[in-house]
């Protein structure tokens, strides 16, 4: 086929005039993206600048706000607590996930419906998520009451408002990020590779090590990727589920804009955002990682 | 509180909790015996509408029904009501020119913080205003129209019938064991320094100007046992409920839709804050001559007092009063025996100091 269409499109190409002043064939794309293009231009992009503007032009052109960062405790404890917990956070997923995404892989019928029950939490909205944390996890709810019934307790203990419930709140609703890139480069993985380690003596365990683990590990890159820099964000859940000191940079954000401290505000998103496209950049930059953004994109 | 005039809910739900020493409130009063409106002065009347931003909730429910249906059957001037007021969306609006909002149920605090940055309301227009309306409620840029009171909150459950009665009882741990839950700053708000400094003993008339540091020195006593820091009034509500907490402070209103259910809470007045929310008129507003002639309408005796009866909140008119049933005055926040319990918030100290005090409670916070 692709000998067939190769000489017509040669030839397309060299009848064309080189003087041509716009080439349409190749504006198609282009034209087609537009409508989403402008969208994300309009909406999207001009607001973000025009906020991020706000933390060198307000009042006056100046960097004032970045420099009062520098010994501003508030802003350093609060950013501290939000990479600690999205550290915490993705570490549970990472650790969580993976099992389940082999599993996921593995399984043969049973696959759709582990993927529906991967999935549920997606569908379902952050808001309502964290309510029902707050049920499960309360002085009086599920999990103490089991926890008193079995004995293992003699009165209920503090688990909701705590960073732990914040941390157990937000690996719920992370988990599917990191689940579905392992598995699609499990998925990758030739099972030839498998039965060739086998066959030549070495243990499950030896051929997870050697063979599943480094293969796998592009998925896991870009999972641990997307959950970190989605973590970096949370406001609703810590402010729902955490504990009283548990605020994260998104919280002081909020609680600035509505003081209407919007340079300072604004200062702090760009932080924010700042932090997760370095992220971004510098994991691009690491052997295997780059993969990772291919792989997550099939 | 005859008897017989408790509700089949609060009934059931004071059988329910075997109690019968608190003070139960009636969420709201049958609207066939609310007072009706029925003439205005001319210069209210008009055509066209009003779009006023509230708080929503069953707030505005009430509204509806106490003043915006009877203002547009009166005056011929169509109200359309948004949920979600906000002073930072009127300032968005104001700097980017498209107001889409009349006026806002707001608090004398934020319309003043928004007027210091700039020209973001218009003056009221007191000669439509009714006299009835006290001056304490009147300022060049709103006027006060809802009076309501944040008090302090407990489980009658929680301490084998002892009563607690002021900050002090609420900072002391080992008399009244259990968690505690405070106001926040997470949505605008600012923390309870004054309940702070009255549980250090402070006089409840010599709070202000607040000694910020020594209001933090008597929080850090208490800071281990606070579970929550709330930024919505939902939350200590629902805290109550589900026995997270054994006390809270609360803003009166949801207190009665609470005990309503038949959940062991009951308020102690005594040294709560009495607030109040305001009409602002944005500046530039399309509609702000109806909207003047509303803040009038809404601040009369006979509005004022339907509000009262269709949520437990106070009126700014001297007047309603009359209007309202003994048994009722009685639980409202405007009450004479209870408002002399209250002290008065300060919007005044806030307004110039909350730039001041937001950072220092944010670091002590965290430390």
């Amino acid at each position: 086929m692709s000998e067939v269409v190769q000489p017509a499109s040669l030839a397309l190409a060299v009848s064309r005039p080189k003087t041509s002043p716009f080439d349409w064939r190749r504006a198609v794309p282009l034209l087609l993206a537009a409508p989403l293009l402008i969208y994300m231009l309009v909406f999207y992009a001009l607001p973000v600048v025009a906020m991020l503007l706000r933390s060198v032009n307000d009042p006056t052109w100046t960097l004032s706000h970045y420099a009062t960062l520098l010994d501003d405790v508030v802003f350093q404890k609060t950013f501290w607590i939000t990479i600690n917990t999205s550290v915490t956070v993705t570490l549970g997923c990472l650790i969580l996930g993976y099992p389940v995404a082999m599993g996921l892989v593995r399984a043969k019928s049973m696959a759709p419906f582990i993927l529906v029950v991967i999935l549920l939490p997606f569908w379902t909205s952050v808001l309502v998520r964290s309510y029902a944390w707050m049920v499960l996890l309360g002085r009086h709810g599920l999990v103490n009451e089991a926890l008193l019934a079995l004995g293992m307790i003699d009165r209920p203990i503090r688990i909701l408002n705590t960073p732990l419930a914040t941390q157990i709140a937000m690996i719920h609703i992370l988990l599917p990020y990191m689940i579905l890139p392992i598995a699609n480069a499990l998925r990758q993985i030739d099972p030839s590779l498998i039965r060739a380690a086998s066959g030549l003596g070495s243990t499950p365990f030896m051929t997870f090590r050697q063979v599943i683990l480094p293969l796998s590990m592009s998925g896991v890159a870009a999972g641990t990727l997307l959950t970190f820099v989605l973590a970096l964000g949370f406001y609703i859940t810590p402010a729902m589920v955490g504990g009283p000191r548990d605020i994260t940079l998104s919280m002081l954000i909020a609680q600035q804009v509505d003081q209407l401290n919007w340079a300072y505000a604004a200062t702090l998103s760009a932080v924010l955002l700042a932090t997760a496209l370095a992220i971004l950049a510098v994991a691009r930059k690491l052997p295997g990682v780059g993969n990772a953004f291919r792989t997550s994109m099939r | 509180m005859s008897k017989k005039t408790i509700g089949r809910r609060t009934t059931l739900g004071l059988l329910g909790a075997g109690l019968v020493a608190a003070p139960f409130i009636r969420p709201s009063f049958g609207q066939a015996a609310w007072p009706e409106q029925t003439s205005v002065p001319d210069i209210l009347k008009g055509s066209g509408e009003v779009r006023i931003a509230t708080f929503g909730g069953t707030m505005q429910e009430t509204q509806q029904k106490a003043y915006f249906e009877p203002f547009e059957k009166i005056t011929g001037i169509k109200v359309r009501a948004f949920p979600g007021s906000d002073p930072t969306k009127i300032k968005a609006m104001v700097d980017t020119g498209n107001v889409e909002w009349d006026m806002a149920q707001l608090s004398r605090g934020s319309i003043m913080n928004l007027q210091k940055r700039g020209d973001y309301f218009e003056k009221i227009d007191y000669d439509i205003v009714d006299p009835g309306v006290e001056k304490q409620f009147r300022f060049e840029y709103g006027l006060e129209m809802l009076v309501w009171a944040q008090v302090l909150a407990y489980r009658t459950d929680a301490f084998k019938g002892a009563v607690p009665s002021g900050w002090a009882d609420f900072w002391d741990t080992k008399k009244f064991p259990g968690d505690r839950a405070l106001y926040g700053t997470n949505s605008g708000g600012f923390p309870e320094m004054e309940f702070a400094l009255m549980a250090a003993g402070v006089p409840p008339d010599k709070i202000y100007p607040i000694d910020i540091d020594k209001a933090l020195a008597s929080y850090s006593k208490i800071k281990k046992d606070v579970f929550k820091w709330w930024d919505t009034g939902a939350v200590p509500i629902q805290l109550l409920t589900d026995r997270e907490v054994t006390m809270t402070s609360v803003w009166n209103g949801r207190m009665a839709a609470l005990q309503a259910a038949g959940v062991p809470a009951a308020v102690s007045w005594n040294q709560g804050l009495s607030k109040r929310d305001a009409w602002g008129i944005p500046k530039g507003a399309k509609n702000k001559v109806n909207a003047m002639k509303f803040v009038a309408y809404s601040t009369m005796a006979i509005p004022q007092a339907r509000v009262c009866l269709g949520i437990p909140y106070g009126s700014v008119n001297a007047k309603s009063n009359e209007y309202i049933p003994a048994e009722r005055l009685a639980v409202l926040p405007s009450a004479p025996d209870i408002a002399k319990q209250l002290v008065p918030y300060n919007y005044d100290w806030w307004i110039d100091n909350r730039e001041t005090v937001i950072p220092k409670f944010n670091k002590w916070l965290l430390s």
